[in-house]
């Protein structure tokens, strides 16, 4: 009690002593009430939402056929469940908490069955990839171009460190190339040109297209990353890991990358998430996911001039998801196997 | 012994390269020969065809293609030497903010930053367009006398005349790089040791007077690398105009390429285009370095 009217009292003694700063404070304080009174009006009474309630499943799926809607629901429903399991961790007590590495490979499997749900076979329909939409599929190129991208990223990485001349000129080359490349050029690149490459009769459909290039090009950035990481990396571990004999495969794979990785992680979490939000760029170029759906929504004629009411519900729904992302990484980080268990073979 | 088996290596690896370039490379001319298309770069010199919406140079439809690109590639580098500007601006604005004495500001401040940072560039130049600029009153509005006129056909400010998509570009790419200004600002401030701080404020010497003359300059050398690399992150993000229809190098290279079907040559064209964008502006960063770093390390 005495505590805090202490602080109040120091509080007004400095508001006494800067007049500037305390009428800054009081200008800002009528600002933001000014600003939190004009957008409540606005979302409580005068914004039209049915923009947004009535197409919630084009929203989420696309233009997926309506009655396997089931499957990339059930996607979206188990991505959302191990999300949940993974920032209750800390909160559940220790009998019933998932091991980090378990929980990594879960999240992993979730890959697979994310393919399988949204393409069909084994004994489901098949369902076309131009028929994928919505938030599934910004899920879907994000997870899969950094699947893909992260053992890019590591290779390039290794090997712009490497001793040999012509395999660290040539990663340099992509890495510092890819860089200074927009992003929507890489794309661009992977929806159009990507196929005169390729050799005649191979096609390769828009959304693996479009993951190839998200990977592509983020490899480069990740790239960058894990060679912090592995510029943290003493000299003298290497020296340590040779005078035991290890070969030079066996010290990056035992005592390099793990430790090199744990300290990239946050930079890598920045890259997913950025991976995330540049997924959005597909719509400039014709893939319905998140953007590209509002963009089409937009252009109905019953929902003219509901751009505010859509992006302001696409912005939330960025925010939630890439905050999720941010909040796992940081448990994960917390969490996962050590560098000390995982280097040690047992 | 090593050191033979790595030249030998090396020498598998530069063949698995060159084969993978050559398999390629006979793939495309394969494909370019298939499609009876060639390379020829003599479109450049045909007639565009196209209207561009604003042009710093006088152009027309019947222009040739090379200059309507050379247009554009103008309107590029007007916008982002104008974003950059208020970018910076912004940026060190919110990142002086983040670390300043008053707890309001700084909360406003990592707001901002938070908030931009979690939404993607491209949402956000819609919503400025869509939403901000194209929502303004048709009749001109003047809030400030006749210095400001602002309406959903154009914004003038001081007898400058701008319009709607390239002010939704500025704003859009300005608040968005603001962000990640602020947070190399901060990151700079926070490497100044806290003494410093400490020392002017018993000094008497003014937050202000401070900031400019004890932190800044001690602060510079760890932002203005960083702060390079984000005027370059600028620059690529500035392609995202094409979104809002504002005509930049990006969208006419589009626009050329779709026309004529020159996909190959349009590509090398763009990529020529932003690497001396990209020239231009890491050497305007070397001369600052040199500027500013230079005369602060003397002292």
């Amino acid at each position: 009690m005495t505590g805090s009217r202490t602080a109040y009292r120091k509080r007004l003694l400095q508001a006494r002593r800067h007049p500037l700063q305390t009428l800054l404070s009081l200008v800002i304080l009528a600002v933001i009430a000014w600003v939190i009174w004009s957008t409540a009006t606005w979302l409580f009474f005068g914004a039209k939402w049915s923009v947004v309630t009535e197409n919630l499943p084009l929203f989420a799926v696309g233009s997926y056929p309506e009655n396997e809607r089931w499957r990339p629901c059930l996607w979206l429903g188990l991505l959302c469940l191990m999300t949940a399991i993974t920032l209750l961790q800390p909160l559940v007590s220790v009998r019933w908490r998932i091991s980090g590495l378990a929980l990594s490979w879960c999240w992993l499997a979730m890959l697979p069955i994310g393919l399988l749900l949204l393409a069909g076979g084994a004994g489901l329909q098949t369902v076309s990839s131009r028929d994928w939409g919505g938030l599934t599929l910004t899920v879907l190129l994000t997870c899969f171009s950094g699947l893909l991208a992260l053992p890019l990223g590591i290779l390039l990485a290794l090997g712009r460190r490497s001793k040999l001349t012509l395999p660290r000129h040539l990663c340099r080359l992509y890495i510092d190339g890819m860089r200074a490349v927009p992003l929507i050029a890489v794309l661009f690149f992977g929806q159009l040109l990507l196929p005169l490459f390729l050799p005649v009769g191979i096609e390769i459909n828009r959304v693996l297209r479009a993951v190839v290039a998200f990977a592509l090009f983020a490899a480069a950035y990740i790239a960058e990353d894990v060679r912090g990481g592995l510029q943290a990396i003493p000299g003298t571990q290497l020296e340590a890991a040779a005078a035991l004999g290890l070969g030079p495969w066996q010290i990056q794979q035992l005592v390099v990358l793990p430790q090199a990785l744990r300290v990239a992680v946050p930079a890598l979490t920045n890259q997913a998430i950025g991976l995330l939000q540049n997924t959005s760029l597909m719509a400039i170029l014709g893939l319905v996911e998140l953007l590209g759906i509002s963009r089409s929504l937009l252009a109905n004629p019953a929902y003219i001039g509901r751009h505010l009411e859509t992006y302001i519900w696409l912005a939330g729904l960025y925010w939630l998801v890439c905050t999720a992302m941010a909040l796992m990484a940081r448990q994960l980080e917390r969490q996962g196997p050590s560098a000390s268990t995982s280097a040690i073979p047992s | 012994m090593k050191r033979k088996r790595l030249r030998w290596l090396e020498i598998v690896l530069a063949g698995l390269v060159l084969t993978l370039v050559g398999i390629l490379v006979n793939n495309l001319a394969v494909n370019l020969i298939r499609t009876e298309l060639g390379l020829s770069f003599k479109w450049l010199w045909q007639p565009a065809g196209f209207a561009l919406s604003e042009h710093t140079l006088p152009y027309q439809p019947g222009d040739s293609t090379a200059w309507a690109l050379l247009v554009s590639w103008l309107n590029s580098l007007r916008v982002i030497a104008c974003s950059i500007v208020l970018a910076t601006v912004l940026g060190v604005g919110a990142g002086a903010a983040r670390r300043s004495l008053n707890p309001l500001l700084r909360q406003l401040a990592g707001l901002y930053v938070g908030l931009i940072r979690q939404i993607p560039l491209l949402l956000q130049l819609l919503f400025w367009y869509f939403v901000a600029f194209l929502g303004l009153p048709s009749e001109p509005m003047a809030p400030v006398g006749t210095l400001v006129s602002l309406s959903n056909q154009g914004i003038a400010i001081l007898g400058l005349n701008l319009s709607v998509e390239f002010s939704a570009v500025l704003v859009g790419l300005s608040v968005f790089t603001g962000a990640a200004i602020a947070e190399v600002v901060r990151g700079g401030l926070d490497s100044v040791p806290k003494g410093q701080w400490e020392a002017f404020r018993s000094l008497g010497i003014g937050e202000t007077l401070g900031m400019r003359k004890v932190v800044l300059p001690q602060a510079l050398p760890a932002i203005l690398p960083a702060l390079s690399s984000q005027y370059l992150n600028l620059a690529k993000n500035s392609t995202l105009a094409i979104a809002v229809g504002f005509a930049d190098l990006y969208a006419v290279s589009d626009t050329a390429i779709t026309q004529t079907g020159r996909a190959i040559e349009g590509f090398l064209i763009l990529l020529l285009s932003f690497l001396a964008l990209n020239l231009l502006i890491n050497g305007g960063m070397q001369v600052l370095n040199r500027i500013v770093v230079r005369p602060a390390q003397r002292t």
